[in-house]
């Protein structure tokens, strides 16, 4: 490979090496990659650019080394920041209760709720900002106030990120995307339009308004109506009366499909074994669309490879 | 002798993989205003190549990393000359970090030397 003579060759050279990697990885390699060269060239204003890239080679390292030391690096990272995978368990007992002990299930479950509240923001915000940077367009106020709506929705991206990565376990980038260089600021403006990525950001922002009603109502519904089963027992216990709408002649009945008779502790027990089966189905439902979730978060919020 | 060096290349990187963070923690500690990872590389330059073999490009993520840990804090500022800067400045909890490291690194320097010097 050629030595690279512009900054901008030298990050396309970075992002070619590190091709197949973690897209989440590249954005941040090539965020600390301009950050250093910017600030080197800013240092020797009187070295030209080419040269302070021969001697940046040297010190800061070409773009190959630089990738395999992020490659590198990032194995590490892995190894030491995610939390210990929970024992594999052979029996299918042991997996279908193994998903308590394992610390994804609570992030994802706690996202579920989550998800409601960011879900309404995210798309009110795209919402209003689209909606008004179409109507302000014809004004002069127009091209500023969309410029900040652009701007707004890649920082919005970033911080799902971060809330994606901490509670779903998935790689998401620690930097904001790298943003190409010397271009004149029309251009620049008009690179935000034509990014694919921005829109994929801003699809997502509206996909999360209904993506987070279902996640909610499914975590609130499932988790109260198992809660419910299970303490049952203690509902027969405590008062008889609070089995509600069944009773007849001051008898609360059940049906389990042989007719109606009196509840008793053969019932609620049943019931709260039910409920426990359905809380441990709910835990692997969470889990399962939290990895979901993930590559879709993934998907839209990180800009693929291009060329 | 090519077999040599990629040992000794070998050993340097297993030493820089521990001593990185330390001397980054450190360098920030003795910092009076928050530091980039650019001044942070060349402040470790002028100290020698000794202390990081690897390149720069190396020092990045580890300075991530002791974010993440919560053992550096960053902001964000702009600057004139390119993307904005990020600055880190060390945390209470890794200032009380930094006292074990250094107190492991002593223990750790004192052993290795004490068998150098064949005092075993």
């Amino acid at each position: 490979m050629n030595a690279p003579r512009t900054i901008a060759e030298y990050l396309s050279q970075l992002r070619e090496a590190l091709r197949g990697a973690d897209p989440a990885l590249i954005q941040d390699a090539l965020y600390d990659a301009e950050e250093h060269l910017r600030a080197e060239l800013a240092e020797n204003p009187r070295r030209s650019e080419a040269e302070m890239l021969a001697h940046v080679v040297g010190s800061y390292g070409a773009p190959e080394e630089v990738a395999d030391i992020y490659r590198d690096q990032e194995i590490k990272i892995q190894r030491a920041l995610r939390p210990p995978p929970p024992p594999k368990r052979r029996s299918v007992l042991g997996r279908f209760f193994g998903v308590a002990a394992d610390a994804r299930t609570y992030g994802a479950l706690f996202y579920m709720l989550l998800s409601l509240a960011t879900g309404i923001f995210y798309f009110t915000w795209a919402v209003t900002g689209i909606s008004l940077s179409a109507s302000l367009s014809v004004l002069i106020i127009g091209l500023p106030f969309i410029v900040l709506f652009f701007g707004s929705v890649r920082v919005l991206s970033l911080m799902e990120g971060r809330i994606v990565e901490t509670m779903l376990g998935m790689r998401m980038p620690r930097r904001p995307v790298y943003s190409v260089p010397q271009m004149g600021l029309m251009k620049r403006i008009g690179h935000m339009f034509t990014d694919l990525h921005t829109w994929t950001t801003i699809c997502y922002m509206w996909l999360m308004l209904p993506l987070g009603i279902v996640y909610f109502t499914l975590a609130v519904t499932l988790l109260s109506v198992s809660m419910a089963f299970i303490a049952s027992p203690l509902a027969l216990a405590l008062d008889h009366t609070s089995f509600g709408d069944l009773i007849v002649d001051a008898h609360p009945l059940i049906n389990w499909g042989t007719g109606f008779h009196d509840i008793g502790w053969f019932d609620v027990t049943l019931l709260c074994a039910i409920g426990v089966v359905l809380l441990f189905a709910t835990l692997h439902l969470a889990r399962a669309l939290g990895i979901m979730h993930g590559h879709i978060a993934k998907h839209m919020l990180v800009p693929r490879e291009s060329n | 002798m090519e077999d040599n060096a990629s040992h000794l290349k070998k050993f340097q990187k297993e030493l820089s993989a521990g001593t990185v963070s330390l001397v980054l923690l450190a360098v920030l500690g003795q910092s009076r205003q928050p530091m980039y990872g650019y001044q942070i590389a060349k402040r470790l330059e002028e100290v020698g190549e000794g202390v990081l073999s690897g390149k720069q490009s190396a020092l990045y993520p580890v300075l991530r990393n002791l974010e993440g840990a919560g053992l550096l804090a960053s902001e964000v500022e702009p600057s004139v000359s390119g993307p904005p800067r990020r600055y880190y400045r060390i945390t209470k909890p890794g200032r009380e970090v930094l006292r074990d490291w250094v107190d492991a690194w002593n223990a750790t320097r004192a052993s290795v030397d004490a068998v150098l010097q064949g005092g075993v």
